[in-house]
């Protein structure tokens, strides 16, 4: 599970080689475009995403890996923008939400990119020495090591409803199912937050955040 | 068998602690730790264990309920100093605290970040911050981590990391929490050689009373949030008797020494 968004981070290729600072300007780069580029030029969006396709091949980068991460970024980003078309009416709405989805299509695929040419502690360190807000790194390397954490979890706990579920169908039974788990991952993810700081504290954390690369 | 208070670098006199359901973890326990002693709490799940633990370097917040704080912060005094206050920070760099799971207590990206942290809350200049990564990986045996990711790291190699941080502020006391659990003969055979390296006092909760009495000088029961029992381990932990009203079992390697503790198992 811990590699399942960046397992190629550490693999080699032309876009591997490139300096970090580069690579992260390229992929601020796309996804400044993407979100410059008018909703209705589907020409221009068309060409974005064939060149962050490309970048993504010359990265040695399988496009099944990127299909099914694709796939599941697609299904939240759909839940959201559908309610676009329900509230602004349907004529100008789904202009809107296809809007919305394609350019969120490009910020994926260039973070994407970005995380699998670039170890993620690299791209902390980069971030670091480009300026970024040492709270924004903290809040970004807690997210990295505890999404994993939460996702084994929440797998443990779907494989535990798996042996006592007998199969029984039945979408209801199958959604109420999953709403419990998410109440529980909460549940569990507020305790383990606080077990955390509790380990951070023993350590002397006093609420200012100290690098090795200050 | 307890060290007088001037040796004493731990001292807990009449801690209470009930959790804000109202259910008492803790009732008046007391007990002292001279330098260098390896002491091991055993007791059935929830008496208490770890919930004293973390009192030893202030973890568990001290909450007024009706009016009387539900746990004395100057019940503990860890090398003279009460827990607590002004003393917190030194405390907590005295007290190692080692958590039983890994995962709540690896929260950087890679092995150098994690055991740098501790280091580096302690104000300690960057040469020293890397010669003591360097000193605390070599300790627990995984010279050479520096670069890896927390992520990919086995059970027992995490367990070792999360060690190195807490040596890495060269503590005078470890508090360890279930240690070894889940480890595998191999990995629980490495963390014991390495903690019998470790030169401080050792305080250990745990339920593998082999590990206790191979490891431990001094052992505490406690059960229901009182201290039941305390002594030398091959007394306490050849007791059929005490052993058995509190849920536990003599040792293998005890009960071949002592005998079968009158049991008619067939």
């Amino acid at each position: 599970m811990s590699e399942y968004l960046d397992r190629y981070g550490r693999a080699k290729s032309v876009c591997h080689r490139l300096p970090p600072r580069l690579k992260l300007l390229l992929s601020l780069a796309a996804i400044t475009i993407g979100m410059l580029i008018p909703p209705a030029h589907w020409p221009a969006h068309g060409s974005l995403l064939c060149v962050l396709f490309a970048a993504l091949s010359l990265a040695r980068i399988p496009f099944r890996f990127v299909a099914r991460r694709l796939a599941g970024f697609l299904l939240v980003v759909l839940m959201f923008g559908i309610t676009v078309p329900l509230s602004q009416g349907f004529r100008g709405g789904w202009e809107m939400m296809a809007g919305i989805v394609f350019r969120g299509i490009e910020s994926f695929l260039a973070g994407l990119w970005l995380v699998n040419v670039i170890p993620f502690d690299q791209l902390l360190s980069t971030l670091r020495h480009s300026g970024a807000p040492a709270i924004l790194l903290a809040i970004l390397a807690f997210m990295y090591r505890f999404v994993f954490v939460l996702w084994d979890e929440l797998d443990k706990m779907r494989t535990a409803r798996r042996a006592r579920s007998f199969d029984r169908g039945g979408a209801i039974f199958r959604w109420r199912n999953a709403a419990q788990m998410i109440g529980m991952l909460l549940i569990r993810a507020l305790g383990r937050s606080e077990r955390v700081y509790g380990a951070m504290c023993a350590r002397g954390w006093d609420g200012k955040l100290r690098t090795l690369d200050e | 068998m307890t060290p007088a208070a001037a040796d004493a670098v731990l001292e807990v006199n009449g801690l209470s602690y009930a959790y804000p359901n109202g259910r008492r973890a803790l009732q008046d326990v007391s007990f002292s730790l001279a330098r260098g002693e390896i002491v091991g709490i055993v007791g059935p799940s929830g008496a208490g264990k770890s919930t004293l633990l973390l009192h030893l370097n202030g973890l568990l917040p001290q909450r007024p309920q009706n009016g009387i704080p539900s746990s004395n912060g100057a019940a503990v005094r860890v090398n003279g100093l009460s827990v607590g206050g002004e003393h917190l920070a030194e405390v907590r760099r005295l007290v190692g605290f080692l958590f039983q799971d890994p995962d709540d207590q690896l929260f950087c990206p890679t092995v150098r970040e994690d055991v740098a942290f501790g280091p580096l809350n302690l104000g300690l200049a960057r040469a020293d911050v890397e010669s003591r990564i360097v000193e605390s990986l070599a300790a627990v045996r995984l010279e050479g981590y520096e670069r890896r990711s927390t992520l990919q790291l086995s059970l027992g190699e995490r367990k070792r990391v999360c060690l190195a941080g807490v040596l890495a502020c060269h503590p005078l006391i470890l508090a360890l929490d279930e240690p070894f659990s889940n480890l595998d003969p191999r990995a629980r055979r490495t963390l014991i050689d390495v903690l019998r390296r470790f030169e401080g006092c050792q305080i250990i909760a745990t339920h593998d009373l082999d590990l206790v009495a191979e490891l431990c000088t001094r052992v505490l029961v406690l059960d229901e949030g009182k201290l039941r029992a305390d002594g030398p381990t091959a007394t306490i932990l050849s007791d059929c008797g005490l052993m058995d009203r509190h849920g536990l079992e003599v040792p293998l390697r005890l009960q071949q020494k002592g005998g079968d503790c009158g049991r008619t198992d067939s």
